[in-house]
């Protein structure tokens, strides 16, 4: 049985805990407001781009005179790349975990819709669990973007994406993946692997082909090089807005969940200090008592 | 095809930073990369990259002007879908002051010659957005 004085600490010390939890609970509901409604602004956007690029990109397929575009070229997957988006910091329950087990999964499965098994796996990370994950695991990381949810810039998308299609060409990748939370609401949050690389051309319906085909201007090659870079850095710009705000709601409700905790637990702490405290009166009583009672 | 001629246009303004604007409108003119281009109802469909400059749309014989920059426009079935990187409505533009933060723009940008991809990107990007002001506070008069 534990003395008074060490519950009333561990009460005291729950009670710091507890207001760690509701602070940092304070700071990530501030942030995901913020965040919340930058993804919202940009997911229309992005929405829009998708579109009129895939069926750009479906269309620049058909015609046989020209060679396809080396970003949307379909190639059977043999090399690989993976790009994580985690967070730079914990507690923020499952957030992290999830993705990583996603990408655990891709890596252990390591094998296409084809059933081949990839050659190679490269990872690139933005977040530092995700490095920490790669590291661990020792998976092939070709670059580490450090800082980057610090503060988050469409500069910054823009420059990934850069390399990405860099490194995609340079490497001969056959496909780039992004794995990502995808932000639902301040609760929930869905693990998300796209493919960013080759660019997927819309499904064409048979039978029902375009009547009128587009002018384009300038030409429909040179709207692909000026629109692709734009569409993968607004993917990726996308993805890290999800992310982020993925984060702060995941953080803001695993640190509710962490108050009522503590706040169960003081309950259950100060019930047993009332009860070694009363104990404790009774048992002097007794003795007051059965010493008076000798005396007689 | 003959209703296409008339029905309205929807026009469709859509930013990273905006949330999207929408208007239905009788004619618009913006700024292409080959040269500015109008669109009225039962325009063929029509995909191209965008300029900075000055887009506007008339509604109820009423003109309006944005300042764009960057970007594309695709129309399709009375639909003009701009995206753009940048939009800000023309009326509440200042052009000497535009002029002024245009001069201000390209002299950082020209200040930056070798540094880093990212600032020159994001330079570039302010110079685009500058100049389009400048163009609307033009058109606007």
């Amino acid at each position: 049985m534990p003395s008074l004085r060490d519950i009333r600490k561990r009460i005291g010390s729950v009670k710091n805990t507890r207001q760690i939890t509701k602070a940092m609970k304070m700071v990530a509901a501030a942030k995901l407001r913020r965040a919340q409604e930058a993804i919202v602004q940009a997911r229309p956007y992005a929405q829009h781009m998708e579109q009129v690029l895939s069926s750009l990109a479906s269309r620049a397929r058909g015609g046989a005179e020209e060679a396809p575009h080396p970003l949307l070229a379909v190639r059977p997957l043999r090399k690989v790349e993976l790009v994580l988006l985690t967070s730079d910091r914990g507690l923020c329950g499952g957030f992290n975990s999830n993705v990583l087990r996603r990408a655990q999964r891709f890596v252990a499965e390591g094998r296409g819709l084809d059933g081949q098994p990839y050659e190679r796996i490269e990872i690139s990370t933005l977040g530092r669990k995700g490095r920490e994950f790669a590291r661990r695991r020792r998976l092939a990381i070709r670059k580490d973007y450090v800082g980057i949810f610090e503060e988050l810039e469409f500069a910054k998308a823009e420059g990934i994406a850069q390399e990405l299609i860099q490194h995609y060409v340079d490497a001969d990748l056959d496909a780039v993946f992004l794995l990502y939370n995808e932000f639902r609401s301040a609760i929930s949050q869905r693990v998300s692997l796209v493919q960013l690389l080759p660019i997927a051309a819309q499904p064409v319906e048979p039978g029902a082909a375009r009547p009128v085909e587009y002018l384009y201007e300038p030409t429909r090659r040179e709207l692909l090089e000026a629109l692709l870079p734009q569409h993968l850095a607004m993917q990726l710009w996308r993805a890290m807005l999800e992310s982020q705000a993925s984060e702060h709601g995941a953080r803001m409700t695993a640190m509710d969940s962490a108050s009522k905790n503590a706040n169960d637990m003081i309950s259950r702490l100060t019930l047993q200090y009332n009860r070694a405290r009363q104990a404790y009166i009774t048992k002097e009583l007794m003795e007051i008592v059965s010493g008076a009672e000798a005396l007689k | 095809m003959s209703d296409l001629l008339h029905e309205k246009l929807q026009l469709q303004i859509v930013t990273p930073e905006a949330r999207a604007f929408s208007v239905a409108c009788d004619e618009v003119r913006a700024p292409g990369i080959g040269g500015g281009f109008g669109v009225r109802p039962g325009h063929t469909p029509f995909l191209t990259l965008l300029s900075a400059g000055a887009l506007s749309y008339v509604a109820g014989g009423r003109e309006q002007t944005y300042a764009i920059a960057g970007g594309f426009c695709e129309v399709a079935e009375n639909r003009v879908t701009v995206l753009a990187d940048f939009a800000e409505e023309a009326t509440a533009i200042d052009l000497a002051e535009a002029v002024r933060a245009h001069d201000a723009a390209v002299a950082r940008m020209h200040a930056l010659q070798h540094a880093d991809q990212a600032a020159f990107r994001r330079e570039a990007a302010e110079v685009r957005k500058a100049a389009a002001r400048v163009a609307a506070a033009h058109a606007r008069r």
